[in-house]
């Protein structure tokens, strides 16, 4: 399931995304935070964190950084929410 | 499984195929009277009308983008500064600039919700043209309408057809030329972004390059699009590529990016209003366009020259627009400028704008 989800964000990715060149307000792009969501959570709790993600990017929203945040495994590394 | 996702897609599916069906065949009643009930044309222009009605409802949205992209020029002297700190570092540049934006509250970009939301519809068309040429009908659609729009030609080609899916010459050559034509849109589209409203630094390097291929990878989308999917949804893809493209044509001319070529368009267009009517000149908006209306600068760094204290302090105040709005010439100024600022006692001939200098 993981494995097919990221081929289709990368598909997405290569043949999608560029007809629309940069839209996202944010960075990393959705479809690129997808793509790191997915590998590095799974594809039930990444795919949560890209549709929360797309939820977020709208005209109203002010855009920004907003990385994808770190697994279980990394915690030592989170830097506050 | 299968039919777990199935049914969750019937679910998703269901009020999309409505909200497509309704609309369509809310045109489909108008034109029908106008070309006749099972005329190919009127299933076509209703797809047309379909398009229309979903870019237009996007509207609010494009309007929102415009109006939180307006201060870009204000911001545009940070974004250089960002550039040439990070400029090696394509990753930490955007996510700063990103930041930016964000602290500013000013953003270019559209946001995905656009896509977001016209993929759906796209996605519902496809399943309406295909499940109607099968006589199944969705959403509003009754048999009787689903046969004809199934069935429905043009330019003696079915509508609901693929390249693929058959032998008949006039698809292929009709799906071919909206191939061409989406491919030319796009292409055009995108040629105009990056010739007027791009600043000349940001075509050349990493990013400019990717921008190129970008140029070789289109076709071959939509050349791959153009022949797996139908007549039908076809034409909804190049009416929505000629919307964006008249919406892009819009935003150069009325919002351009500062610093480039549209916005020096613009800015002369301002003028030249302002001339008509017989007003002074407006504050430049752009800084392309103070060399016209000031005295322009010398390149060559001045030496200091011997000058009384009251000779300086009558060139103090001068007008001054946003340094570093703009590129290429106005650079030199950008960098002078702190001179002049911080202690102009000291480098009293530093000012480039001296009368008989």
């Amino acid at each position: 399931m993981k494995y097919i989800l990221i081929g289709l964000l990368r598909a997405y990715r290569f043949a999608i995304s560029p007809l629309y060149g940069q839209v996202c307000r944010y960075h990393p792009s959705c479809s690129a935070y997808a793509l790191e969501a997915v590998t590095v959570h799974g594809s039930i709790r990444g795919s949560w964190y890209a549709v929360r993600r797309l939820a977020r990017c709208h005209p109203w929203a002010a855009g920004g950084y907003d990385p994808v945040p770190p697994s279980d495994n990394q915690h030592h590394q989170t830097r506050g929410a | 499984m299968f039919d777990f996702f199935g049914d969750i897609g019937s679910f998703i599916m269901a009020p999309l195929y409505w909200i497509t069906s309704v609309i369509l065949t809310g045109f489909h009643s108008l034109f029908g009277r106008l070309f006749g009930e099972e005329s190919g044309w009127a299933w076509a222009l209703s797809i047309v009308g379909l398009t229309l009605v979903i870019r237009a409802a996007l509207i609010p949205l494009f309007v929102k983008q415009i109006k939180s992209s307006r201060n870009m020029q204000l911001l545009q002297p940070k974004v250089k500064e960002l550039q040439k700190k990070y400029g090696h570092d394509r990753e930490r540049l955007s996510r700063e600039t990103m930041a930016l934006y964000k602290e500013t509250g000013t953003n270019p970009f559209a946001s995905c919700l656009p896509i977001l939301l016209q993929m759906p519809i796209f996605l519902a068309l496809f399943r309406l043209l295909d499940q109607a040429s099968k006589e199944n009908p969705k959403g509003v659609l009754t048999l009787e309408q689903a046969r004809q729009f199934g069935e429905s030609t043009l330019f003696g080609a079915h509508i609901a057809d693929t390249f693929l899916s058959t032998d008949d010459w006039n698809v292929r050559v009709l799906a071919l030329v909206l191939v061409l034509a989406m491919t030319a849109t796009t292409f055009l589209t995108q040629r105009q972004l990056m010739s007027k409203n791009m600043p000349a630094d940001a075509l050349t390097g990493p990013y400019a390059q990717q921008q190129k291929m970008l140029l070789y990878v289109l076709p071959l989308v939509f050349a791959v699009g153009g022949i797996a999917f139908p007549i039908g949804v076809l034409i909804y893809w190049t009416t929505s590529n000629l919307w964006t493209m008249g919406q892009q044509f819009y935003v150069i001319r009325n919002n351009p990016a500062p610093g480039t070529p549209a916005a020096a368009a613009k800015a002369e267009r301002v003028a030249h209003k302002a001339a008509r009517k017989g007003k002074p000149v407006q504050p430049i908006e752009t800084d392309e366009a103070k060399p016209e209306t000031e005295a322009p600068k010398p390149a060559p760094r001045q030496q200091p020259k011997k000058q009384t204290r009251s000779q300086r302090k009558s060139q103090r105040p001068r007008p001054q627009g946003n340094p570093g709005a703009a590129s290429g010439e106005t650079d030199s100024g950008a960098q002078q400028d702190p001179d002049v600022g911080d202690n102009p006692d000291d480098v009293p001939g530093g000012d480039p704008q001296k009368p008989g200098a």
